[in-house]
């Protein structure tokens, strides 16, 4: 359940290391809250120096992992420990180069496999 | 005090019983370490080999098409939700438009398997048949996400034609 002002980890490579979702796009039939698959914009709360991106830079992002437990279609449920997201660009290919922790499969019928693919888990 | 003898009587059986089941475990029993062993390869290729004619006619086409340096990973021991990888540059916009339809071409026709993934060519274009997944990169982008070296365990497949390496 991700909604204007949380706050959310990186978790890839690409620089930044603290979002804020400033606005929820995308998400099908429930227009407040975002979840595993949902695009977001955000803002970057925090970066780690000397990279491309910037404290306060306005980017889309990828949810992989929330607090919120996540029912699949296969019955799993899967709760995360913290909430994640994936900084992509207009077109959807990500800003870094490696994703880490586990992402959940579902992302793949959602047409994120480039995030399955460069993640070293898939759950 | 009636609980406690009858819990005492509980555990002479208990030890009688055991004692039995002991013999007959020495009598009958054998230790099961693992239940058939490792699956046996034959099989396993069977079962690889539809997948696997699939994406080396599709690594084909691409060549074909003039796309360079051509890798079909077999990823099956490293992630379980795909099968192949094939990794492979191309130049331009409309030669990934090329190559990527007709990737959707053979599938659908020859192979009847349908790919999801981008519609529109991108600088890193991938196509999902489900057991194979296709990635077309331009060199920059495939030296920036350099998925060879992330998938490096994985066992490259011998292809039946000559691609040109980088």
């Amino acid at each position: 359940m991700i909604q204007p002002q949380t706050l959310l980890n990186v978790a890839d490579n690409s620089g930044a290391r603290k979002l804020m979702c400033i606005r929820v796009i995308g998400a099908a039939g429930n227009q407040r809250y975002a979840r595993i698959g949902d695009v977001i914009i955000a803002v970057i709360k925090d970066a780690v120096p000397q990279m491309p991106l910037e404290r306060s830079e306005v980017i889309r992002a990828v949810i992989v992992r929330t607090r919120k437990e996540f029912k699949g279609d296969d019955g799993i449920i899967i709760r995360y420990d913290d909430n994640a997201a994936v900084i992509i660009d207009q077109k959807g290919n990500p800003k870094g180069t490696r994703v880490f922790g586990a992402v959940a499969e579902e992302l793949r019928e959602l047409n994120l496999t480039k995030i399955v693919s460069l993640a070293p888990e898939v759950l | 005090s009636q609980s406690a003898s009858s819990s005492n009587v509980n555990f002479g059986r208990g030890d009688d019983a055991d004692k039995l089941l002991e013999d007959l475990l020495k009598q009958h029993g054998e230790v099961v370490y693992s239940s058939g062993g490792p699956p046996d390869p034959t099989v396993e290729a069977d079962d690889d080999a539809e997948c696997l004619s699939f994406a080396v006619s599709l690594a084909k086409a691409a060549s074909e098409i003039k796309a360079t340096d051509i890798r079909v990973l077999c990823v099956r021991r490293l992630v379980y939700w795909t099968r192949f990888f094939i990794i492979l540059t191309a130049f331009s916009n409309a030669q990934i438009d090329a190559i990527s339809s007709k990737m959707r071409d053979i599938g659908e026709k020859q192979f009847s398997k349908v790919a999801s993934g981008d519609t529109k060519p991108n600088s890193w274009t991938l196509l999902d048949f489900g057991d194979v997944v296709v990635h077309i990169f331009l060199p920059q982008q495939r030296a920036f996400y350099n998925l060879e070296e992330f998938y490096g365990n994985a066992t490259p497949i011998e292809l039946p034609f000559d691609t040109q390496r980088q």
